[in-house]
Formats: structure tokens, sequence, C-alpha cells
């Protein structure tokens, strides 16, 4: 029996005099996918920016594979960063690369892969999310779910073991969203560990390993979809999901 | 013909060669202010609080002293009391570009601080070190969105390059003036000198447009 493959103690973050995470605390064991929610400032996408540091927590510790991160070491940081995939709300992609360029470069500077070799492994996976015929295309000439899909693929590029993602249907049109689901779908059937923040009920709850309710820094409650989704213990959990199922739907 | 435009003709070639010199000086200076400008920008933007302290420092004090003060304290001031000997030619190119450096890397940090926040998060996100991310994500882009802002710092620098005269610099204003003092022909001489500063306007913020151009990324507007 192996422990979790991401372990997070006691995360606490606060800007000025406000406390944005309050002791947040996660075991991730391989092929999890968990699924953050609850209400706007709650402190998700603090906690998911907490656990590869581009945020840096005033307290806490991450361990991946049994190996606490020594954040403070330049060196160990970025080591530990290629190993998380993160995926952003707003796709950040490199405006001056195009989509193969954005999926290489991190092979190729980081990794010090050879520019050939990075290339079929780009390719590769923009195959894999559907955009092969878009690779020549700049980030300014994709729609938000090509723009998306490519940034994912930028990150399996790198053979992450965990990836974060940070509502990453946001900030898409409705009719954009499916193909990107499509993709994270794909991911979680192949058994990539993931954690995501959303507000897509219906999605989450059809994927999801466990749901983590979250409000004011803090974990309320944690379960599986039917239980956070149908029995939930907590009131606040039990009343943020009426609202939110009302507003995204039952099933999508 | 009348004689003030024979004047004009027979100075041309010696005017023009002129504006060879003064062509090396401005590029000159703007390789030099660029090569200085660029670091100076991205350490007030990413540096420790003492180096921006010092990088505020040094631009203003490029940016506020008159550039005549500067070739003379150079000039007549550095070079004689520490016996280095450099041609008028060179300290033009040297305090010309000391100067451009300072506006130059305002010019750099506005581009870099107009990049979206996201750049530098998702190049570290992927494991990149600060200077890697800065290297080959910020840099690139921020070149870009300088461009038009070196069509500026060209048209001053080339004005400015008059100035330089004062050291005796065989630039385009010292011929035409030397000229013109001997021929007793000063108004079509000066406007002679004039229009050639306007063609070499002309020409350098064309240059940059074409340049502007050729690098712009397709699709992409920031704003």
């Amino acid at each position: 029996m192996t422990g979790p493959i991401l372990r997070i103690e006691n995360i606490s973050k606060r800007y000025g005099k406000k406390d944005v995470l309050r002791g947040a605390s996660l075991d991730v064991n391989k092929g999890d996918l968990k699924i953050l929610i609850g209400p706007s400032g709650a402190g998700k996408s603090t906690l998911l920016q907490c656990i590869n540091f581009l945020v840096k927590p005033d307290e806490g510790r991450v361990w991946l594979d049994d190996q606490e991160v020594h954040y403070a070491n330049k060196r160990d940081l970025c080591a530990y960063r290629q190993k998380v995939g993160m995926i952003f709300q707003d796709f950040n992609l490199f405006d001056h690369l195009t989509a193969l360029e954005n999926v290489r470069i991190g092979m190729v500077r980081v990794k010090g892969m050879g520019k050939a070799e990075a290339g079929v492994r780009a390719v590769m996976e923009l195959e894999r999310v559907g955009l092969k015929e878009h690779m020549q295309k700049y980030p300014a000439q994709l729609s938000g779910g090509q723009k998306q899909r490519v940034s994912i693929a930028r990150a399996l590029a790198m053979d992450p073991k965990v990836m974060l993602l940070d509502e990453p249907t946001s900030a898409l049109d409705p009719e954009l969203i499916g193909e990107v689901h499509t993709v994270i779908r794909d991911l979680g059937n192949n058994g990539m560990t993931m954690i995501m923040a959303t507000h897509q009920i219906g999605f989450a709850s059809s994927l999801a390993s466990e749901i983590v309710f979250m409000e004011d820094g803090r974990i309320i409650e944690r379960g599986t979809p039917d239980k956070i989704f149908n029995n939930a213990e907590n009131a606040r959990t039990r009343e943020f999901c009426s609202k939110i199922t009302e507003l995204y739907g039952e099933r999508g | 013909m009348p004689e003030s435009l024979t004047a004009v003709i027979d100075a041309l070639p010696y005017l023009l060669q002129g504006a060879m010199v003064t062509l090396v000086v401005v590029v000159g200076a703007m390789a030099l202010g660029f090569a200085l400008g660029a670091p100076l920008a991205v350490g007030q933007v990413y540096g420790h609080a003492v180096l921006r302290r010092f990088i505020a420092i040094y631009v203003w004090f490029f940016r506020g002293i008159p550039l005549l003060v500067f070739l003379f304290l150079f000039y007549f001031g550095l070079c004689t009391a520490f016996d280095i000997n450099l041609s008028a030619f060179t300290v033009a190119i040297i305090v010309l570009g000391l100067i451009s450096s300072a506006y130059q890397s305002q010019i750099f940090r506005g581009a870099i601080l107009s990049l979206p926040e996201g750049q530098l998060k998702a190049a570290r996100a992927l494991g990149m070190s600060d200077f890697k991310a800065i290297s080959f994500i910020i840099f690139p882009q921020a070149l870009r969105l300088s461009i038009p802002g070196w069509s500026n710092e060209y048209s001053i620098l080339l004005k400015d390059s008059a100035v330089t005269y004062a050291l005796g610099v065989a630039e385009i204003m010292a011929r035409a003036h030397f000229v013109a003092t001997r021929t007793y022909q000063h108004l079509p001489l000066y406007f002679a000198a004039g229009v050639i500063f306007l063609v070499l306007t002309w020409l350098g913020t064309k240059a940059l447009r074409l340049l502007e151009e050729r690098a712009r990324i397709p699709g992409y507007s920031p704003h």
C-alpha cells in the first residue's frame, strides 16, 4: 500500500488582513479526481496556486511522492513544478508562439530535449486534444476552447504526475465548454491524477472521485458526489449545492 | 543658376558624408542604449528593492542633465582629467548611448508591465526559472511592444546628435556650419541640413515601421 501521490497539509495564506486560506489539507491518491467547489472568494484558486507555489503559502507543507517540496530552493521548486501541470482559467498561452511552439517550449527549455524530438511529442499531444491541424496558428487565431486544449497539451507534454485545473471552462462560451470537458474526461479515464476547481456541477459529479466544498478559506465538507449533492451534512454545503445546481443544471 | 543653389549642390557630397557620420552615431547610440537599457528595465521590474532604487537613480541622473553638459563633462572633463584618449566621435556615441539607455529602459519597462501577468505564471508553472521565463517568454514579447517607442527614441536621438557638433564631430550640422561660414550662404546650407535631417527621420521611422510589421504576431492585438 503506497501513500497519497500528493499530500497537502495545513496550507494558510493571508493577504494583508484577509485570511484567504485557513489551514487547508488534502490527500490525493494516484488516479483521483478531486473537484473543488465553493463560492467565489472561497480560496479554491489560491489553494491550487499554493500547491505549485505560484502563490507562496504563509504556512503549510506539500509532499509529492512522499518527498517534501522545499520550495525556497529554486532548483527543487522548478523540478517539482515540472511534475505538476497547471491549467488556468484564462489559458495563459504564450502569445508570441504558435500552438506547436507553446507545447514544445517547456520540453526544450526546461527538460532540455532537442527541438526535433520535442516537436514530434508536441504534435502528438496536439493530436490527442484534436488540434493537430491548428498547430501552426498563434493563440490569437484560436477560439477559447482551442486555446484551453492547447494549454492542456502544453501541460501534458511535460509528463506531469498531477494536474491542477483552475476553473478551466469558466472563461469559455457555453458551446465551447464541451470540447474541453471531453479532453478532461479522457485524461481522467486514462488515470491522470487531477485537482480541479469548477462550477460545472454536472460534469464534476459524473467524473469526480471526491467533491471538496470550500468556503472562507476552509474545507467545510468532502465526500463522494452523491453524498455532497444529495446528502450533505453541512447546511452551507446543501445551500450552495442547491443554488449551483439550479444555475448549472443537474447533469451536463 | 542662383549662387545659393550652386553652393548647396557643391556642398552636397560633403554634407552627405556628414549624414553618414550622423547615422553611425545615432545607430551606435541606439545599440548601446538598448544593450544597457534592456537589462536595466528587467532589473527595475523584477529586481531586488536595492537594485530597483539604484536603477531609478541611474535613470534620473541621465535624464536630468542636458546633453551638452554631459558631452563637455565627458570630453573636456573626464577625458582630460584621467588622460583618456577618445575621439569626439566615440565620446558622442557613448554619451548619447548612456542617455538613451535611461529612456530606452523606460520604454522597455512599460512594455514588460503591459504584458498580462499570466504569461510569467504560465512559464513558472512549466518549471522555468525566472531567468528562463524572462528570456524566452517575457523578453520576446516586450521587444515587439517596444518598437513604436524606439521610433520616437530614434527621432529624438537623431536631432540630439546635432549637438555633438560642439565637440567637433564631423556630422551634418558641423559641416553645414563650416561651409556656410566660408561661402556666406547661411540660409540655403542650414536649410539643406534641415532637409537631410527630415529625410533621415523619415527613413528611420519607415524602417522601424517595417520591422514592427514583420515582427507582428498574427491575429494579436494587446489592446
